[in-house]
């Protein structure tokens, strides 16, 4: 026993950081090596790039358009030219009855061999490629439009109550708690119930409940900052609150909050599929992604294919934004923590 | 201690107060009335509007409402069961939606923090990767989709658990909703108790505790576990909420008669009271649970309080 030692020295390799010296790089620069260097922050751009394309593209990539039904070709399967070869696309589905299960094609049957579904028709014949990129569409302008107003509101508000502080904050942060208090689900429900149901409408909701989280964000991101030589130097200078807070503390604090409003982008997302399936949603015949769910839901043990594209979008949408929002708060903020 | 509890307290009762206060202004400007039956004649919805107080001015009936409230007294059902009491209708939904949900958080939290506790200590490995692309997944997919996989395969398909709710056989009917509610949970808590794992291994007083010559067993679970709980907590109250909005869309797909069900028919179907009634439970559960997690986040944690007081 005489060769081991007292101490054993603990291997902790990854606790071992070689500090790494860069030439003085611009905070921009800086920000997007380390975003590009995080593989699933990229891989989650490239899905969302991939994605909006399609969304903008992809109704138009066919001769069907969102809204025209043709009753005689009501629940076809997908079928692709060039990959009827495979069995998932070559437009038949096998449908199990209380007497067994047996295949159809109805392509072949009703003699329609050259048209293509590429994604199925769903059941009231119309195009599910089309529908789903619309939808996509719609529930994108939604969650971006709901998610930018959020921002502002949010903003200005949290910049605002932090900047002045006393009684100001007070008030504003103890009307924050209150209307923090009510469920968000409340709120959405009951406003779509007095108003019209429609894009607006949903955007309005979504607008009522998801700013709280960016004004905490930029309250403390004031709180922190406020008190910062830059700010005093401004204020030396003769600057007014309103460009103290605008034009010296807000371009400072910025990457917390896009960081903030790509997480709030698929908070909005399911939001309006929730509600969509609720049946609050986006009125017929226009769609999203939810309501696209919930049409496939009422036949999805007899034809899975109609639920499938909008699900598979929707969940890379949300977890592609997710992602990016990961990379985005470790690139703004290497020291932060992960949660 | 004692100022701060209070706070909350008196916090928490206010935002009550707003919250049946808007609930009530809000069914003011709803559109359509409950008696929309063309049959009426005006004199007939005179009675009617009379027989359930809707004549009277709003602040009457907005003192009304609060009093009832606060008896527990929700009014009547006008349309979903006819002059049944709200009250009864809840009762009997109630239970099989928290029954459902304490499942879901049992479950996730359970899942949750075993799942962070491999991703931590086995960090950087195959096994880590796994369970954060298992989180990222629970975190970026609805509770529903997971409810329609869940009940295509293990339902539809394989038949192992009833598609539709039983309340002849509760136990195997609420295995898939609770499942599907649970997976959100159980992403962020994984999350979560990965990073704060992660935090506490690498802390002095962990290098001093193994150095003391302590148990693998020992340091990990009465050191590290226990420190990285306390911040778990406070993720458990806004999971609880996103909970009862996942738990309507779920109930409606497994047909499961609980209060989620019950709001969604009361919408469809404008029935103010059971609408008003249901919010109202909603709100009161989620103030409570955010007081109960706050106040029992300052008691664990001194330093919280310090710091909320001196904001």
């Amino acid at each position: 026993m005489a060769d081991m030692a007292d101490f054993v020295l603990k291997e902790k390799k990854s606790d071992f950081n070689i500090d790494s010296n860069y030439a003085s790089q611009s905070f921009w620069k800086e920000v997007r090596h380390r975003f590009f260097h995080k593989r699933s922050a990229v891989i989650g751009l490239i899905f969302i790039i991939l994605i909006v394309v399609f969304a903008i593209i992809g109704p138009g990539m066919n001769d069907f358009d969102y809204a025209s039904q043709e009753l005689s070709q009501k629940n076809f399967a997908p079928r692709v030219p060039g990959l009827e070869g495979w069995s998932l696309f070559d437009g038949g589905e096998t449908i199990s009855t209380t007497t067994g299960s047996k295949t159809i094609n109805q392509y072949e049957e009703k003699g329609l061999t050259d048209l293509y579904y590429w994604f199925g028709s769903d059941m009231y014949g119309r195009d599910i490629w089309t529908r789903c990129w619309s939808g996509a569409r719609v529930s994108l302008i939604i969650a971006i439009a709901a998610a930018l107003i959020d921002m502002i509101i949010g903003m200005s508000y949290g910049l605002i109550s932090g900047f002045f502080g006393g009684a100001v904050d007070m008030v504003m942060q103890r009307i924050l708690e209150i209307w923090n208090g009510i469920p968000r689900l409340v709120i959405v429900t009951l406003l779509l119930l007095i108003l019209k149901p429609g894009m607006i409408t949903i955007i309005f909701a979504l607008m009522l409940t998801e700013w709280v989280g960016m004004s905490r964000i930029s309250r403390a991101e004031m709180l922190k900052l406020k008190e910062q030589e830059f700010v005093l130097a401004s204020r030396t200078l003769g600057a007014g609150s309103f460009f103290i807070i605008f034009k010296e503390v807000l371009p400072n604090i910025i990457g917390p909050i896009i960081t903030q409003v790509m997480f709030s982008i698929p908070t909005a997302i399911f939001t309006e599929a929730f509600l969509s399936f609720v049946g609050l949603g986006i009125p017929v015949p226009q769609c999203s992604l939810g309501s696209l769910i919930s049409d496939g839901y009422d036949c999805f043990t007899t034809h899975p294919y109609q639920i499938v594209p909008p699900i598979i979008i929707m969940a890379l949408l949300m977890l592609s934004f997710n992602l990016l929002g990961d990379g985005l708060r470790e690139a703004f903020d290497p020291k932060m923590k992960e949660m | 201690m004692k100022k701060y509890v209070l706070k909350r307290v008196l916090t928490s009762i206010f935002t009550l107060l707003a919250i049946v206060l808007v609930l009530f202004i809000l069914m003011q400007l709803m559109p359509g009335s409950p008696f929309n039956d063309e049959k009426l004649s005006d004199d007939q919805r005179a009675v009617l509007y009379a027989k359930y107080g809707l004549d009277q001015p709003i602040v009457v009936q907005f003192g009304h409402y609060v009093v009832n409230m606060l008896k527990g007294d929700f009014g009547v059902s006008y349309n979903i069961s006819k002059n049944t009491p709200i009250s009864q209708l809840i009762q009997t939904r109630l239970p099989i939606s928290i029954n459902i949900g304490f499942f879901a958080v049992a479950l996730g939290t359970l899942v949750g923090l075993i799942l962070g506790l491999i991703a931590a200590l086995k960090r950087d490995t195959f096994l880590d990767s796994l369970c954060t692309i298992i989180s990222v997944i629970g975190v970026s997919v609805p509770s529903y989709v997971f409810a329609l996989a869940l009940s295509f395969t293990f339902g539809f398909k394989w038949r192992i658990f009833p598609m539709l709710y039983n309340s002849a056989d509760a136990l195997n009917s609420s295995v898939m909703p609770s499942v599907a509610l649970s997976m959100f949970t159980m992403a962020t808590i994984a999350r979560f108790t990965r990073s704060e794992m992660i935090e506490v291994l690498g802390s002095e007083y962990m290098l001093f505790a193994e150095s003391k010559g302590l148990s693998n067993h020992a340091l990990i679970f009465k050191h590290a576990l226990r420190n990285a709980l306390i911040p778990i907590i406070t993720v458990l109250a806004p999971l609880v909420v996103d909970l009862m909005t996942g738990s309507l869309v779920v109930e409606k797909i497994f047909a499961i008669p609980g209060v989620g069900s019950l709001l969604v028919n009361a919408i469809q179907s404008n029935d103010y009271n059971v609408v008003i009634a249901l919010s109202f439970i909603y709100s009161a559960l989620y103030i409570f649970i955010m007081l109960v997690v706050d106040i029992l986040y300052g008691v664990i944690d001194p330093r919280i309080r310090l710091g909320k007081e001196s904001n």
